[in-house]
């Protein structure tokens, strides 16, 4: 690659990308992962591709408003424009100073995406972009503007604008073109176009006032009045179609002071503190909060431990279930439609896939269970920043007025782990302690990623602000995360900072400020604009060392476990604390909870001592146990109540058995009971003259008919089966995948061998225009590429087949050239997996899938280690 | 962050007492929690939203309630909590009942939206009149009770700024000549004048009565008093005449046998309630004057077309008094918000330790039934169940053992049914007092027993309340209204009245095991086990042997 390739303007948006350097391609195929999926074969491909359609809404949709405020403005600019140009439609005649400090830093950014290309004295929008964001009657831009006075006069008699040349004292000329441009400068003229609008009368003033902002069309009559008569006559309104007039952006924009935009906004909004609370409260808050989570989630899985509700045909909960778990819960259905969603989303549930479906817990509910209470949390927590799963949409219809229920389908909203991780990320970004306003931390989200369209306008203007789902979701993590107690009384906790990788010390200075670009220009520093717009999430290595450092935050603000609880004599036990387990479990058999919360409030019953005698426990257990966790001498009504229930307990007995033999002589069933013979049927004696048992009836017939009685069978009733309640669990389940709208967030290694390939392929598509062979030889690769009418690398079958088995063992990437069995001959870019049987399977970066090659077909191959660049 | 106050997620507070904070902490959560229950270690108190509307009307605010609760809490409050705490008190207040030059009663809002929503419902309508402007709707001035009870079960309390009429005056003193109010008394009765109207709730045996001649001395009006029988009645009279300036004259007695009115009247729920053709003549009584005052004694008591009539009052002041404010009717907010919020409350052990009321020994001795009983008690009638396992044989001879025990001491058996009464009666050699007995006669009886002249008194549930027996120090109670918690409570308060020695006070509770005389009786027990009187259970043999 020569320099004066890279000193000459590019002629395409092609030409800009191949001389921009790895760092800033790898900045653009992060923030628009689209473009490499698959994997372009070379620059050309990877320029028609980033001017798509879909990829150009794509990444409009993702600008932050000043930037596209900035797009919007070159798309209402020449084509080309230069910075100055720019800079006058952003800042207007006065040249607001906040104004001219933000542009660079926008242009840089659409630059970085491949939405600007050229050097700063012509700048262009690429061209779908353009289409998207130019006015045209049909799609009004938001800037207001309306068509130039060339697009205008398009269809306009030549007559009619000698007319119009007179009417505004221009010389008068028989060409066209000459006149339209004429006009066109006179309107662009601060000055001229002064004097001109200063000779209207002060009505025909008063109508370009109310075109000026947009939309720029109004009606008129087919005899106008004298006011906009005045007005059409100058060429300040020109007709569009009957009874249809426009005003000309260039006049416009004169009477706006230059400006395409009423209101930049150069500056994100500053998201503001609503109220500072001490850090610890902060913490100590959200500790308790996250221990209520817990005891939330599992209480939601006792409540389910022997078998769920049923899942519904379509999948999810009833709304009745979601209902009757609200009210066990005793939280409002919203949030138990969270908590249901959250335990679901960690795995902890799950349909068990029987014929009669049922929600029930997983059984990696049960080594969940067994981990410390930070990490439980941290799991949960978790789960939740990344999950596209809503539970705020619960209730809500989707498209086809189909109820949205828990657990159901459609619930996954892709924009949700962004959204979470930026509302987290903009609350670290407040001094330690301080809860934000709600209202300023949706402005803000709003800024970053504006709606497009129309309905940017009713979001802007009408009282129906925030209703847009990117608002509801940040309003829902902002309840959500108190509610796990990720941010305590409304503000970022120090586990939840850790959780989103944020610094431990939030930086003291103000909210909001950017580092200043260095300057506009293809070769862009990479990082200067990630701060803004934060879109790089963090890789999964770096999430578990998140919730880690989080887990390893939080486990000493949870407060100790208690091993000891006090007794009362109105047959309640409080404990003044989390109970270690195993004392909640054997307490919370033995005695209903009354009240939750830092504490727990237990109440003796006689069914609840019950409970814990049915589950194996003796009364002297029982004594024991309270006594051993017992700070105060256990009451006598308790120990009255225990010896009272147990001495009742078990006087009647239940058992099973599979049939009987009755006999009125006892002397009979002596003998049976005698029969050694008769072991094998597991008969126990009931009563003098009834025999119980294990072996069924029919069995039960054999046998004895083979020791020699006579035995007549009775009717089957009298069968006892007794089905013992049981965990019910499911087979193992994976946890739901977030469904994240569009392809991943390429990683480095990915985008570098990326970028490496189309390097790769750029390269040989590009070879064949450079004089003489052998031109690549310092490409590493491509040394022997020498045949007319193609770059495709030649080595002999020993070298393919030794640098083929050389990057199986490296895990290299190779530049292969290919002919297929019609004899097209293509490069491609493959890591090999194995060379076996005149075969190489690869994964193909160009077709981005694995694939098998005949060795005999590759004509050659090459490293791409040290690509030139 | 180690406070003595634990706040759960459900509302209650649970207050260690043994923490040295705990007096403090009382101090401040007390205005706006109810203390619900107050056993040895933790007493629990909740947070309703009549607990912080009543403390928004005391003047605190939320700003005072949530640092309270932060300040004393030894884990962090839950954010949702302090906001819902917030919100509420905040709805206290946006509507206002006051009495306009022009218009007389007339609520005024300063949340226009709030009114529009109050007047949209059905059940305000009827008590409104013409809207005056924006914010201003005229009431009725008789409905001035019903529109603020149901303003406030539409959850948007009104303050009531109308003020009381004075009502004719009347001098009364105390006369306070060798004995003074207690400080609690002095204190309910300070906190009921400052209220205006309100509740007092003193353990029994605390001297209710003087609270009530307290408050009385301080309206200085034409009083009405309303008690539930005529030896109560009788009762509060001597008090009266005893402890204050008043004389007997002054005193009128409106019963079933007596139709007196006189500036301070003493009538009873009975001849109030009673109905002649579908209307109750005698609630004229209460325009008969114009009172000053109006004392409901055992306020719990309070029956059905009394709380109505009482809504038309609201402009008279209030006072009502009671040891138990529990009614097994639920119908305790109607209490406050017709009679007025608690103004005063102590728990009865804290009375206890001031020495005030006689420590008590509470003790559930359990009988067995015999074979024959158990098998008449599994096939007797659902109806009949209680009545036979309540009355076996076993029971009396468990009670004369108790009898013989603490013979030459004063004691009381108590007992639902009549039949069983006049068998004990029977056995022990002493008087039976039912319905049936006259006024006459039991006056009488009560007399010879206060004096000491008869040791064992058989007593229905005729004495469950206001009876003063200062002697009694012991009860057996044989059986009972089902599974009343007041009741028992009151039967307790009987033998809680502080003896000249200082003796100690005994209940006995006499239970058929395993019967639903036993479940009854958990439940009776479960009020004054929540006030901290630890039950002792004993075996029948324990006490026969």
């Amino acid at each position: 690659m020569s320099t004066e390739e890279k000193s000459a303007a590019p002629r395409s948006l092609a030409e800009a990308l191949r001389v921009r350097d790895d760092v800033s391609l790898a900045a653009l195929l992060r923030s628009r992962p689209d473009l490499i999926t698959p994997v372009p074969t070379d620059l050309t491909q990877l320029a028609t591709r980033a001017g798509t359609r879909a990829s150009v809404v794509r990444a409009l949709e993702r600008l932050d408003r000043f930037a596209l405020q900035t797009a919007e403005a070159l798309a209402v600019a020449p084509d080309p424009a230069s910075y100055g140009e720019l800079l006058a439609l952003m800042g207007g005649d006065e040249q607001d100073p906040a104004v001219a400090a933000a542009l660079p830093r926008a242009a840089a950014l659409l630059r970085e995406q491949a939405l600007v290309w050229g050097a700063d004295d012509r700048l262009r929008l690429v061209r779908t972009a353009r289409e998207l964001l130019a006015p045209s009657p049909q799609h009004p831009s938001p800037t207001g503007l309306g068509p130039t006075v060339r697009e205008a006069t398009a269809g306009m008699s030549p007559g009619r604008i000698q007319e119009i040349l007179a009417a505004v004292r221009l010389p008068s000329t028989h060409d066209s073109v000459s006149a339209v441009s004429a006009l066109a400068a006179l309107f662009a003229d601060r000055r001229r176009m002064a004097a001109l609008l200063a000779g209207l009368p002060e009505e025909s003033r008063e109508v370009l006032d109310r075109l000026v902002w947009g939309p720029p069309y109004g009606q008129v009559t087919h005899d106008p009045a004298a006011h906009l008569r005045a007005l059409l006559d100058r060429g300040l309104l020109l007709p569009t179609a009957p009874g249809t007039v426009v005003l000309p952006r260039e006049v416009a924009l004169h009477l706006r002071a230059g400006r395409a935009h009423r209101a930049p906004e150069p500056v994100p909004p500053p998201v503001e503190a609503a109220a500072t609370h001490r850090p610890q409260v902060v913490d100590a808050t959200a500790a308790g909060q996250a221990l209520a989570a817990l005891a939330t989630v599992e209480e939601l899985l006792k409540e389910w431990d022997e078998g769920g509700p049923s899942v519904l045909r379509a999948g999810g909960l009833s709304v009745r279930d979601l209902k009757r778990t609200a009210v066990a819960l005793d939280v409002p259905e919203p949030v138990a439609a969270f908590w249901v969603e959250l335990a679901y989303g960690a795995g902890l549930i799950a349909s068990d896939g029987e014929a009669e479906e049922r929600y029930a817990a997983t059984p990696a509910y049960d080594e969940w269970r067994e981990l410390p209470p930070a990490e439980r949390w941290a799991r949960l927590a978790g789960t939740w920043l990344t999950a596209t799963r809503t539970p705020g949409v619960v209730g809500g219809r989707d498209a086809k007025e189909r109820t949205l229920s828990a657990l159901g389908p459609n619930l996954d909203r892709s924009a949700a782990p962004e959204v979470r991780h930026r509302v987290l990320a903009l609350l670290a970004g407040l001094p330690e302690g301080a809860s934000p306003v709600e209202e300023s931390v949706l402005a803000r989200l709003r800024w970053e990623r504006p709606l497009r369209g129309p309905q940017q306008r009713e979001a802007g203007s009408g009282d129906g602000r925030g209703d847009d789902l990117r608002s509801r979701i940040a309003r829902w993590t902002l309840s959500e995360a108190e509610l796990l107690g990720v941010t305590g009384r409304g503000a970022l906790a120090a586990p939840g900072r850790a959780l989103i990788g944020a610094p431990e010390a939030p930086r003291p200075a103000a909210e909001g400020e950017m580092e200043e670009p260095e300057g506009p220009g293809d070769k862009l520093p990479v990082h200067h604009h990630r701060a803004l717009t934060a879109t790089a999430p963090p890789t999964v290595a770096e999430r578990a060392a998140a919730t880690t450092t989080a887990a390893r935050l939080l486990a000493p603000l949870f407060p100790e476990p208690l091993d000891h609880v006090l007794l009362q004599a109105d047959l309640t036990a409080v404990a003044p604390g989390p109970l270690e387990r195993g004392l909640a479990d054997v307490l919370g058999m033995l005695a209903d909870v009354e009240s939750k919360g830092g504490a727990t409030v237990y109440r003796f019953t006689p069914g609840s001592v019950r409970r814990a005698l049915d589950a194996g426990r003796s009364a002297a257990d029982l004594h024991a146990f309270l006594a051993r966790h017992s700070r105060t001498p256990v009451p006598q009504p308790l120990t009255y109540l225990i010896d009272d229930v147990a001495r009742r307990h078990g006087r009647l007995r239940v058992g099973a058995a599979s049939a009987y033999v009755r006999c009125d002589d006892d002397a009979t069933l002596d003998e049976i009971l005698a029969d050694k013979r008769a072991a094998a049927l597991g008969l126990r004696r009931l009563a003098p003259t009834v025999l119980a048992a294990q072996a069924d009836p029919a069995a039960l017939l054999d046998g004895l008919r083979a020791i020699g009685f006579a035995p007549a069978a009775e009717s089957a009733a009298g069968d006892v089966l007794i089905a013992r309640a049981d965990s019910h669990r499911t087979p193992p389940r994976a946890a739901p995948e977030p469904v994240p709208d569009g392809p991943p967030a390429p990683d480095d290694t990915l985008l570098a061998a990326a970028i490496r390939a189309v390097r790769a392929g750029d390269l040989a598509s590009t070879a064949p225009r450079k004089p003489g062979p052998g031109s690549g030889a310092s490409d590493g690769g491509g040394g022997e590429a020498g045949a007319p009418g193609g770059a495709l690398p030649r080595t002999s079958a020993a070298e393919t087949l030794a640098t083929m088995q050389a990057a199986v063992l490296t895990g290299e990437a190779l530049w292969i050239g290919y002919v297929n069995a019609e004899g097209a001959a293509s490069q491609r870019v493959i890591a090999p997996i194995r060379v076996e049987g005149g075969f190489v399977t690869a994964y193909d970066h160009t077709a981005d899938e694995v694939r098998t090659y005949p060795l005999h077909r590759v004509t050659g191959v090459a490293e791409l280690a040290d690509d030139a660049g | 962050m180690n406070g003595p106050l634990i706040v759960q997620s459900d509302k209650t507070l649970l207050l260690e007492v043994d923490h040295e904070q705990a007096a403090d902490c009382r101090r401040a959560i007390a205005p706006f929690a109810e203390l619900e229950r107050a056993p040895e270690h933790i007493h629990t108190y909740r947070v309703t939203p009549l607990g912080l509307w009543n403390a928004r009307a005391a003047g605190h605010d939320a700003e005072q309630v949530v640092d309270a609760l932060v300040e004393y809490s030894r884990y962090p409050v839950p954010h949702a909590l302090l906001v819902d705490i917030a919100e509420t008190m905040d709805r206290y207040g946006r509507l206002t009942l006051s009495k306009h030059p022009a218009h007389g009663l007339v609520l005024t809002t300063t949340d226009r939206p709030v009114l529009e929503e109050v007047l949209k419902s059905k059940r305000i309508a009827p008590l409104v009149g013409a809207r005056t402007d924006a914010d201003t709707v005229a009431v009725h001035p008789s409905e001035r009770g019903q529109i603020k009870q149901t303003l406030l079960k539409l959850g948007w309390p009104a303050e009531d700024l109308a003020g009381y009429v004075d009502g004719e005056a009347h001098p009364i003193e105390l006369a306070e000549d060798g004995w003074t109010l207690r400080p609690y008394q002095k204190q309910a009765v300070e906190n009921f004048w400052h209220g205006g109207s309100g509740v007092v709730v003193l353990p029994c045996g605390a001297g209710k009565t003087l609270v009530g001649a307290g408050a009385m001395a301080q309206a200085k009006s034409t009083t009405l008093i309303l008690v539930t029988n005529t030896v109560s009645a009788r009762q509060w009279k001597h008090e009266l005449v005893k402890r204050t300036s008043l004389t007997e004259d002054e005193i009128g007695e409106y019963s079933g046998t007596r139709k007196e009115i006189r500036p301070v009247t003493i009538a009873t729920y009975q001849v109030l309630t009673t109905r002649r053709k579908g209307v109750y003549p005698h609630l004229e009584l209460f325009d008969s004057r114009d009172w000053g005052l109006i004392v409901y004694d055992e306020v719990h008591l309070l029956p059905a077309p009394v709380f109505k009539f009482t809504a038309d009052l609201q402009a008279r002041r209030r006072l009502g008094l009671t040891a138990t404010l529990v009614r097994e009717d639920g119908r305790e907010s109607d209490v406050f918000s017709l009679i007025g919020p608690k103004r005063f409350d102590a728990p009865w052990k804290e009375i206890e330790a001031q020495g005030y009321i006689a420590p008590a020994d509470c003790v559930e001795v359990r009988v067995n039934l015999t074979d024959a009983e158990r098998l008449a008690y599994a096939t007797a009638e659902a109806e009949e169940k209680y009545r036979f396992c309540a009355t076996t044989d076993t029971k009396r001879k468990v009670t004369e053992a108790i009898v013989r025990r603490f013979a030459g001491q004063q004691i009381l058996v108590i007992g639902q049914y009549i039949d069983q009464l006049d068998e004990l009666g029977e056995h022990l050699g002493a008087p039976v007092i039912k319905g049936e007995t006259s006024n006459a006669q039991r006056e009488k009886l009560f007399e010879s027993f206060r004096q000491g002249e008869i040791s064992v008194l058989v007593v229905s549930k005729v004495a469950n309340f206001s009876i003063d027996l200062p002697e009694a120090t012991v009860a057996i109670q044989v059986s009972g209204t089902f599974g009343s918690r007041q009741e028992e409570a009151q039967r307790l308060g009987r033998v809680l009245r502080p003896k000249a020695d200082g003796h100690q006070a005994h209940f006995y509770s006499v239970v058929a095991r395993d019967t639903l005389d036993q479940d009854f009786a958990a439940h009776r027990q479960r009020f004054l086990a929540e006030q901290g009187y630890a039950y002792r259970i004993m075996d029948a043999d324990e006490v026969l042997g």
